[in-house]
């Protein structure tokens, strides 16, 4: 079931009226009622990962409380690195045992030897990274005592399996969620009013931008090698826009039907595009991932303490290991790999944290500076995607050689009858509409609402994708 | 909640609205277009008389030539559509008859196009602005699963089939950018290619009974229009050639021209004739099955 599917257009009324008519007496009603539809919604992908996720939410469940009840920290230690061991061992199968099994028969092959290993037909369970995550959040922080256990199975099972964060996220943490799910909501008209604002314009960004923009990105990825450099630098570009409508409309969607219940979502995306360097669009980009690594990664591993070198080394792990988490293949982690590298001229000269404070553009030789770096940003963030979209790391480096040596800057014409530049109009507009409203969540909100919404409406039903549908990039992830 | 209700009813009827405008705009700009495609020709003409015209796929669009017949005295239009089926054939020609067209004999392309009796989703879209305005086309596709979506929910045809009749075709035909569908009286000539042809597997094939075939002799034979059903050149590599000896046992009418051209400098791919090739292949059809008027 997609957050653009007809199916979720029906489910999401009826969990809404069961929800505010009949369960509105209380706390427990809610809860049960999204829980029994987010389980639903949870089948409706593969009912059989059902029991995967019912079983690592209990795994969490009794692994918190034992380690808040254990009276020596040796058994302490030993309940969290069960839970984690069960946990990412679960991840390690489906989502990178083949990985890592052909990986080693290629290393033997180099030798002179010869392997066959076995490898598992497995369909990855949707979500998996994202909830895994989520409960692994929540026992470390059960572990370091930042928070107590939570003895409500119900209300634990349904921060782990929260409909609109399961399958994608944002990676929800205990110390925002729970206490909302522990008390009974009460129906806010405004806040709903910014739900179903999020939720359009969330729609706005993956069925107008994001799929509009895969249709040419597709092209010239997959016929690169015939392509000119304005039709490879503009393939970048569009599969930078394919990515963040795709997965920022996927997060406003989240958190635009979370409010619609009342409950608040952590932001995942803060306008990253009009980042000035690679450190201010790490904190821009899908921020419940960044934010977990920094704390249950970054900082146990020493964090910005200790000399640049120790610096430098947990940057490159922290990098490495996000690029893999999005998947079981080399190019991720070479994206992962070329950020770290982007990132350390900032670290080594101390100007991670150099722009945290909000800016606006004017006709000065500072504003002039920032354009430029936004740009320069900008560019090097679609280097790096190319690698991400690439399917191998070969393939992203003639990518990148062809794009530099084929000096050709002419308007193709494709074999899917559409000329290679015909979309940025399309991303132009969007640009200017999401800079102009980057102070706030969406840009519907505020005066002339109406007619923004009509103008939104009216872009999904006339400039959306319907015939050529793509599902949402993460959740393979 | 009350607020909120009346809130959400306001948004759906904004919607409602936005979709009855949008497809009132979409229907008047492809009911004023008629050099977009040769279906929107088709459809913005009337009382057309034609001795010849050609029906089919790709292996009509870019294999007969109007002018070789035109030149000895015929009135033909080529309206072969490339990925076009025999079902959206069979439609053109009841527009045709809908449109007031005399057409004294049609050419169809029969041959690979037998083997499915499927739709082409690509060329269903270029009929679907016509779906109120034309019975014919509203009376042909009364039995697909969506028909009720596409008939009663306003704009539902242009969102389902964006890729053929949304908002890019829509704004090229709304500024009356012309496609060369229409030149050559709807001949496309392909060029040679540098490369060697790749040779065609008919292997997988197997000729039988197709519907859109049955439907378009029964529209001949209705409004008295003479039918020649024949195959088109394929070159010879095509694995499996047999493959036209088993047609003909399913339909025995089909006139043999698959080995009409057969030099290889006469291909733009397997399947397809350069523009050379076309002439030839439309000169011999034409010697062996009319005379010349002039």
């Amino acid at each position: 079931m997609f957050f653009n599917s007809l199916h979720f257009a029906i489910f999401l009324p009826i969990v809404f009226i069961l929800y505010w008519f009949v369960g509105n007496k209380s706390k427990i009603n809610q809860n049960y009622i999204l829980i029994l539809a987010s389980y639903y919604f949870y089948s409706c992908w593969d009912w059989r990962f059902l029991f995967l996720l019912v079983f690592s939410t209990l795994l969490d469940y009794v692994s918190a409380i034992k380690i808040e009840k254990s009276e020596t920290t040796s058994e302490r230690k030993m309940w969290l690195w069960l839970c984690i061991t069960i946990n990412l061992g679960f991840l390690g199968i489906f989502k990178y045992y083949n990985f890592f099994a052909s990986s080693f028969a290629e290393v033997v092959h180099s030798f002179g030897f010869t392997a066959s290993p076995i490898l598992l037909k497995l369909i990855l369970p949707v979500g998996i990274s994202f909830y895994t995550f989520h409960g692994l959040s929540y026992i470390i922080d059960i572990y370091y005592k930042r928070i107590k256990s939570e003895k409500n199975f119900v209300d634990y099972s349904l921060f782990v399996s929260y409909f609109p964060l399961l399958v994608a996220g944002p990676i929800e943490r205990a110390t925002h969620l729970l206490p909302q799910i522990k008390v009974r909501r009460k129906f806010n008209f405004h806040k709903a009013q910014e739900g179903i604002y999020q939720i359009v314009w969330g729609l706005v960004k993956k069925v107008v931008i994001a799929d509009s923009c895969a249709i040419y990105a597709n092209e010239i990825f997959n016929h690169y090698t015939t392509m000119n450099s304005l039709s490879l630098i503009l393939g970048a570009i569009y599969f930078a826009f394919q990515i963040y409508g795709d997965f920022s409309g996927y997060s406003d969607i989240a958190l635009g039907t979370s409010k619609l219940f009342g409950i608040d979502l952590l932001r995942n995306f803060n306008y990253p595009y009009f980042s000035r360097d690679i450190a201010e669009f790490w904190r821009k980009w899908h921020i419940s991932l960044s934010s977990w690594f920094r704390d249950y990664l970054y900082i146990p591993l020493g964090g910005s303490k200790g000399n640049k070198l120790f610096q430098v080394r947990n940057t490159f792990i922290i990098f490495l290991v996000s690029g893999f988490w999005h998947g079981a293949n080399l190019t991720y982690v070479a994206w992962g790999f070329l950020n770290a590298l982007y990132f350390l001229p900032l670290l080594l000269l101390n100007r991670n944290r150099k722009n945290v404070d909000d800016f606006t553009l004017g006709f000065n030789l500072d504003s002039f500076r920032t354009l430029f770096n936004i740009l320069t940003t900008f560019a090097i963030t679609c280097i790096a995607w190319i690698f991400f979209r690439s399917k191998t790391i070969t393939d992203a480096v003639l990518y990148i050689k062809r794009m530099f040596e084929n000096h050709n800057f002419s308007s193709e014409y494709f074999r899917i009858e559409r000329y290679s530049n015909e979309l940025l109009a399309l991303v132009l507009i969007f640009v200017v509409i999401e800079w102009n409203n980057r102070h706030k969540i969406e840009p519907i909100s505020g005066k002339l609402s109406w007619l923004k919404l009509s103008l939104c409406l009216a872009a999904i039903v006339a400039l959306g994708v319907f015939s050529d549908y793509k599902e949402f990039i993460y959740f393979q992830f | 909640m009350k607020q909120f209700l009346l809130f959400l009813a306001k948004g759906l009827a904004l919607l409602l609205l936005t979709l009855v405008l949008l497809d009132v705009l979409y229907t008047a700009v492809y009911m004023r277009s008629d050099s977009r495609s040769k279906i929107d020709y088709l459809f913005n003409s009337k009382d057309k008389n034609y001795d010849v015209v050609f029906l089919g796929s790709s292996r009509v669009n870019n294999h007969f030539v109007p002018k070789i017949f035109n030149d000895q005295g015929y009135k033909t239009f080529n309206f072969g559509i490339t990925r076009s089926r025999l079902e959206e054939s069979a439609l053109m020609l009841q527009m045709m008859v809908e449109r007031n067209y005399k057409i004294k004999c049609l050419i169809l392309q029969v041959d690979l196009n037998i083997n499915t009796n499927d739709h082409s989703e690509a060329i269903r879209s270029l009929f679907m602005p016509y779906l109120h305005t034309s019975k014919t086309v509203r009376d042909f596709y009364r039995t697909i699963p969506e028909y009720n979506e596409l008939l009663y929910i306003p704009f539902y045809r242009y969102m389902h089939y964006d890729a053929r009749v949304g908002f890019r075709e829509m704004y090229h035909s709304a500024i009356h950018k012309k496609t060369n569908a229409l030149e050559n009286e709807g001949f496309h000539p392909l060029m040679t290619s540098d490369k060697n042809l790749i040779p065609a597997d008919l292997s997988k094939y197997y000729p039988k009974r197709n519907k859109g075939y049955e439907e378009i002799k029964a529209i001949c034979k209705k409004n008295h229009i003479q039918l020649i059903a024949l195959t088109t050149p394929m070159c010879m590599e095509t694995i499996n050639r047999d493959y036209f000896n088993h047609l003909q046992e399913v339909y025995p009418e089909i006139r043999r021209f698959e080995n009409a051209v057969t030099d290889d400098k006469y291909f733009s791919t397997c399947g397809h004739l350069n523009k050379d090739g076309a002439e030839e292949y439309t000169k011999v059809v034409f010697k062996a099955l009319f005379k010349p008027k002039k």
